[in-house]
């Protein structure tokens, strides 16, 4: 017995020993950020720099698999295990079982039906009111099982499993939520996630520790730190001294001076954002003899640009210019070989110049100051290529969007996001079609013609792949005929990474530190 | 002496009402803070929904009163991104900037006036020309680009961060009180030379005091008159200026919530911290005129 107790205890040890070991194996990850949203409610707090920890705390209901493919153009079920389409409108997503929360409370249906609720998220007044533009038409949402939740839609969506991924999918503990409020939520959040929030100062940093009742394994990092550095060679410096791991934001012009640094690895990661600008293309009181309502000249004004000089001499092969609304991430959508229709050629828009009524009038540029890396000295060579032809331009630097939207102004700074529909649904017709900003807010800058919203409506009710692929392209025919804009590059982050961490986070401004990410994706 | 206290009161009240009002004014102009909230794209019903959350659907009159009768009860507000009060941040983040700030007030002032008093005693020779020289380059070098110099070098040759909430307070403090020690070495060196030439001064000599106890005794305590105005400038300046030095070190003082405020338009923050600089300067200013009275006969007399 002595000898079976000594066994047991020796047992015991060597359990404990091997468990404290791999505890201790495992970093405490320092990732230094220019800043943190104010708010860590995962829809409250959408922007860049949130997207950075929320996936960390937070699951959503379905994930893309950038950790195989940088594009992520595979969804992989991740809360909600598997889903079906009950009819045009209404899809049934069925959950994982027994998935704790940081709180050891087990997500069911309530939590998901909470998460994406009326009250929350689409109603008159909801809690999150910037989540609305994912829960567009959304009309219902009832958990109709413990493990089932039924949405349904005001028109058929084929691809409303991809919002899943984005903040809408995120599942939240109804309980927690309802019993401390928003703003608290925001302050001390709860999830499914791998990493439990343990500290959060909006002006200094977050903290989290690993949570080892994670359902999706082992988590690889001890803890993680979001610490804001505003400066970036202060954050270089804390990396050269090994004070942090990952380094957000190396300013373009630095990235061969950061990369010969030894011990550091440099990644720049193209995302799914398109930085553009839009013609102002309305009659207004204070623009009452707008040039731009004008084809002619808005066609010449695209053609007189040589864009892919300029987004290679500013970003030097880390990105590239995208056919109108062709965009790798859509998979069967995407044609490499599509151009766009006008392409640079001075000549030809010295003859669209010819043939406008343009008699040299000053344009102005509103550009948001810093907004989109690199546009402000992209816009520089542009204005210089516009005086070229004859087309006079003055860029005119704001400080925040609302001022950006001050008119009177002829073109206007903008980026388009690929995110979530799956095809070119969000960017060609949510944010050009009759309910989106451009045509509806305040900063409006257009109205379509008769035909681009009939092919917008085909667009809509199309199903199935080929119809709707026809009616895709027929409508990017028609917006690059209107020609209401123009797309520079496909948007880049980048990463200063110490050179013996094994992490990659795909082709995303978002940074998940888990199982995946990190090792390999073994 | 009551009227010159009185007015001095009077003078501070009303130039905090005027910076009050004018942070008001100034921060609704400079865009629409509620569409700030909002992202870039966002349907006008989610912007008209923050600015309802924010009162800025009131007219501008109704806020303004609103905000000023608040301002009377002690009621600051509420960030608009946290929902707590805005008094409590900034209680939690003074601690920071009083430990930056006084460490670089105390480094500017024990080597600027130990500076200042070598090179008055070594007056005309090389080390009181070395001494200037170096309170000129402390003056006229940019605070961020010396921070900025500290820390790279701290990280490339000795390999330690010299920044960071967990770094250690001397580096920013030194960075921070450059400029404030090079003004104090040059006021301190004139202040005392024209103090050791004064005609006091010389009758002290010649009643057989020796050097040590004339500097100290009789010098030093004239020659702080005009120090003191400058201390008095200083330490607003620090408080102030720590907004720059705070970014650079990450140093997550009082400056970095106010520059994350303003980058959020977290207006009922914004507001209450410039408030609170204001105040700050403006006590400042109010004791300087104040000690005048302990420390400057003349005035007394007036």
């Amino acid at each position: 017995m002595p000898h079976f107790r000594r066994f047991l205890l020796t047992t015991a040890a060597a359990l404990v020993t091997a468990g404290g070991a791999f505890a201790q194996d495992r970093p405490d990850l320092v990732i230094a950020v220019d800043n943190l949203w104010p708010t860590m409610d995962p829809v409250i707090g959408i922007s860049t720099s949130g997207a950075r920890v929320h996936s960390n705390i937070f699951d959503t209901l379905v994930r893309r698999n950038r950790w195989e493919d940088p594009d992520g153009t595979e969804l992989v079920p991740w809360l909600a295990e598997s889903w079906e389409r009950l009819s045009p409108n209404v899809w049934q997503i069925n959950l994982r079982e027994g998935v704790p929360f940081h709180d050891g409370h087990i997500m069911d249906a309530e939590d998901v039906a909470f998460s994406m609720s009326a009250e929350r998220l689409w109603g008159d007044e909801p809690l999150a009111p910037r989540g609305t533009r994912y829960a567009r038409g959304i009309i219902r949402v009832k958990a109709t099982g413990p493990l089932t939740v039924e949405v349904e839609t005001s028109y058929p969506d084929p691809n409303f499993i991809y919002r899943l991924v984005t903040p809408l999918g995120f599942v939240l503990p109804a309980h927690y939520y309802q019993e401390v409020g928003t703003d608290a939520f925001g302050q001390m959040p709860m999830g499914t996630g791998p990493y439990r929030m343990v500290s959060f100062d909006p002006s200094v940093s977050v903290v989290a520790e690993a949570f080892d009742d994670y359902w999706g394994g082992d988590v690889p990092a001890d803890s993680l730190t979001f610490q804001i550095v505003p400066e970036f060679s202060t954050r270089f410096a804390g990396l050269v001294a090994g004070e942090f791991d990952v380094v957000v934001s190396v300013p373009a012009d630095q990235i061969g001076q950061v990369e010969g640094t030894p011990g550091v690895t440099v990644m720049t990661k193209s995302i799914e954002n398109y930085p553009m600008f839009a013609f102002n293309m309305l009659e207004t009181e204070d623009l009452p003899d707008n040039p731009l309502t004008d084809v002619n000249l808005r066609q010449a004004m695209v053609a007189a640009i040589d864009r892919v000089s300029i987004t290679d001499a500013i970003w030097g092969g880390a990105t590239f210019v995208p056919a109108p609304f062709n965009f790798p991430e859509y998979g069967a959508y995407y044609d490499p070989d599509r151009q766009p229709r006008i392409t640079y050629d001075p000549d030809r828009a010295r003859e669209l110049l010819a043939a406008s009524d343009y008699a040299g009038e000053e344009l102005s540029w509103h550009i948001v100051r810093g907004f989109y890396p690199n546009y402000e000295i992209a816009a520089e060579f542009m204005v210089e290529q516009w005086r070229e032809v004859g087309i006079n331009v003055a860029i005119e630097i704001k400080d925040n969007f609302s001022l950006a939207y001050e008119r009177p102004f002829h073109l206007l700074n903008m980026s388009m996001s690929s995110e979530f529909s799956g095809d070119p649904y969000r960017p060609l017709w949510m944010d050009w079609g009759p309910e989106s900003s451009r045509v509806r807010a305040a900063h409006r800058t257009w109205e379509a013609s008769e035909r681009f919203y009939e092919l917008g409506e085909a667009f809509e009710q199309a199903q199935e792949f080929e119809e709707r692929n026809a009616a895709y392209l027929a409508l990017v025919e028609e917006w690059e005929n209107l020609t209401p804009g123009m797309y520079l590059w496909r948007n880049v982050v980048s990463y200063a990474v110490d050179a013996d961490l094994d992490w990659d986070p795909g082709n995303s401004a978002v940074t998940i530190f888990d199982s995946l990410y990190m090792g390999g994706g073994e | 002496m009551t009227g010159y206290i009185l007015s001095r009161v009077l003078r501070a009240i009303i130039t905090l009402l005027i910076t009050v009002s004018l942070v008001f004014i100034f921060i609704r102009f400079s865009g629409d803070p509620a569409a700030a909230l909002a992202p870039p794209d966002a349907p006008q019903e989610v912007i008209d929904q923050y600015a309802r959350a924010m009162g800025l659907d009131q007219p501008l009159w109704q806020q303004y009163t609103s905000y000023i009768g608040g301002l009377f009860r002690g009621e600051f507000g509420y960030s608009i991104h946290t929902g707590r009060p805005v008094e409590a941040l900034f209680f939690d983040r003074l601690p920071y900037t009083l430990h930056l700030g006084l460490t670089a007030l105390s480094i500017a002032l024990v080597l600027g006036i130990a500076l200042g008093a070598i090179a008055a005693i070594n007056r005309g020779r090389l080390l009181d020309r070395a001494v200037m020289g170096f309170s000129v380059f402390a003056f006229a070098m940019p605070n961020f680009l010396f921070g900025l110099c500290l820390i790279l070098i701290g990280a490339l040759v000795f390999q330690v961060f010299l920044a960071g909430a967990g770094a250690n307070v001397l580096f920013p403090a030194l960075t921070l009180g450059l400029a404030a020690m090079g003004s104090f070495a040059r006021f301190a060196r004139s202040s005392l030379l024209e103090t050791i030439n004064a005609p006091f001064m010389r009758a002290a000599e010649a009643r057989g005091i020796p050097f040590a106890r004339r500097l100290i005794l009789h010098a030093a305590p004239n020659a702080a008159i005009p120090l003191v105005t400058l201390v008095g400038l200083s330490l607003g300046a620090l408080i102030a200026g720590s907004v720059v030095t705070e970014q650079v070190f990450a140093w997550p003082g009082v400056g970095q919530l106010l520059v994350r405020s303003v980058a959020t338009r977290d207006i009922a923050t914004v507001q209450f911290l410039v408030l609170a600089v204001a105040f700050t300067m403006i006590m400042a200013n109010l004791i300087v005129d104040l000690l005048y009275l302990v420390i400057d006969p003349r005035i007394r007399v007036k």
